[in-house]
């Protein structure tokens, strides 16, 4: 934000940062091989639905393409709306190079009708080692990804567990550098 | 892309809001002007040390007054969560959260940049409001966090405050200084060849007062436009923030004139300022009419739903 725009109280909406989601797909790989994290075979990309006629309707014609394409990779599509009026597209599919595909459609059908700033986040959930649920969520904005671990009790995260994958995940994924911006996501529907 | 924004331009409001600036300035000009020619910048120091103070302790005194506590995620985990989305959406670093234990429906934002900001609702707000309106509210005080509103405000009301200063210490010490060399130094026993009086430079402090008072309040007045704006593209939802608007300014006269209100000086920071006067003062209030942003946000609406 620069000086003048400081002065001139200007606001525009951050667009999507340079598409990084499909690093997810190689790091993946080292998951698997080194981390024995696994995938659920599910994950979610999380957007405003804003009530104009032509929104809810790039969000029909997003299902339909989605359900088209699934006969071939067998994802299954599900729409849900959450506490805080989010809306949940969640794509389930047991190989996750499909998952990482399928997230790239949906947020691409949304930028391509001029609402690409109304994503939040994707998440992918995973399960770790010792069978934890473990997140990861890829911030559009900031093309940058950062790891989620809810801990043991209501609204708690474990943050050794996070800054460990991060370590651990080193070079393999764009990983958010700013610690403040790991902002956590209670209530996943996945 | 096809659409390239949802929303429209806003360079009426850019336009009016740098015109505003740019006055404060020039007025401000002609005050450091008048007090250099009248050696005494000295003042400048004096209140520059008093504006730094305000400026970096403001934060805490004003949490404080309004009687807000900082809250964690396990104390109020629907505002932590509500908020984080926001900050996600409008790309911001999460600021502190604070609530304040008052029936009265308001909020605020304090800190000088977005690292060091806290937002604040009352416990009286988060009871009225559904949770899209709060949204709406919380948007518009992260907007003010993202403008930097608070810095913009202090930094252009700084030299006012030295034209008060001066003004107030003319009334005080003016016959002193009328007197010419009062404070000992014989170098200054002449004033009407050195530069002007002290007479004239507090006259021009008063006038230069008035009009940055006025400038003032316009520019904080086009601020909240703007954070209305702001709030509205972050959300989606000019209609939400609209309707929370009206729900604040219903309550706000059925709720006892006492708390929120004492603390005056930080009205400019508030979703709706605590003393809702008639229309007529308008040219005094810190915030615009409730009308007039209603109207602000239907055009908005309407430039989203694409009928504009």
């Amino acid at each position: 934000m620069g000086l003048f725009d400081i002065i001139a109280g200007k606001r525009k909406l951050a667009r999507p940062a340079p598409d990084r989601l499909f690093a997810l797909s190689t790091a993946y790989v080292t998951f698997t091989t080194e981390l024995s994290i696994t995938t659920r075979g599910v994950a979610g990309i999380v957007f405003q639905p804003l009530e104009t006629a032509d929104f809810e309707q790039i969000a029909r014609e997003m299902v339909e393409v989605l359900e088209g394409t699934s006969q071939d990779s067998g994802t299954t599509v599900e729409t849900r709306d959450d506490d805080y009026d989010y809306r949940w597209m969640i794509l389930r599919d047991p190989d996750f190079d499909d998952l990482v595909v399928g997230v790239n459609a949906v947020s691409g059908a949304l930028e391509a009708g001029g609402y690409g700033e109304r994503i939040l986040c994707a998440v992918f959930a995973f399960t770790d080692g010792r069978g934890r649920p473990l997140y990861w969520i890829y911030n559009y904005k900031r093309g940058a990804f950062y790891p989620f671990a809810p801990g043991a009790g209501d609204h708690e995260r474990d943050t050794e567990r996070e800054l460990r994958l991060k370590a651990q995940v080193g070079a393999e994924l764009p990983v958010e550098p700013e610690l403040e911006r790991w902002f956590p996501l209670w209530g996943i529907p996945i | 892309m096809a659409r390239p924004t949802s929303f429209g331009r806003d360079t009426g409001l850019q336009l009016r809001m740098t015109l505003t600036m740019f006055l404060l300035g020039l007025v401000y000009a002609v005050l450091i002007g008048v007090v250099i020619a009248a050696k005494l910048p000295f003042l400048l120091f004096i209140v520059g040390g008093m504006f730094l103070l305000q400026l970096f302790a403001s934060d805490k005194l004003a949490l404080h007054a309004m009687g807000a506590r900082e809250v964690t995620p396990q104390e109020a985990p629907q505002l932590h969560a509500l908020i984080e989305r926001l900050c996600v959406q409008a790309n911001l670093p999460k600021p502190r959260v604070a609530v304040a234990n008052t029936p009265m429906p308001n909020a605020f934002a304090i800190g000088r940049s977005p690292k060091k900001a806290t937002v604040c609702a009352t416990t009286g707000i988060m009871e009225l409001l559904s949770p899209a309106e709060l949204e709406g509210v919380m948007a518009h005080e992260l907007t003010h966090v993202q403008n930097r509103d608070v810095m913009v405000m202090t930094i252009a009301s700084f030299f006012a405050a030295i034209a008060a200063y001066i003004v107030q210490f003319g009334f005080i010490f003016g016959p002193m200084l009328g007197g010419g060399g009062g404070y000992g130094g014989g170098g200054n026993n002449n004033n009407n060849n050195d530069g002007p009086g002290a007479a004239v430079v507090i006259l021009v402090s008063l006038l230069v007062y008035a009009v940055s008072f006025l400038l003032l309040q316009a520019l904080s007045r086009y601020r909240e436009f703007a954070a209305d704006r702001g709030s509205a593209i972050i959300t989606g939802r000019p209609s939400a923030l609209a309707s929370a608007l009206m729900k604040i300014s219903g309550t706000m006269d059925r709720i006892p004139q006492r708390d929120l209100r004492s603390a005056e000086g930080m009205a400019a920071f508030y979703i709706f300022p605590p003393k809702a006067k008639a229309a007529a003062a308008s040219l005094f209030s810190t915030h615009p009419p409730l009308e007039k942003r209603i109207a602000a946000l239907n055009r908005l609406e309407s430039q989203l739903q694409g009928v504009a």
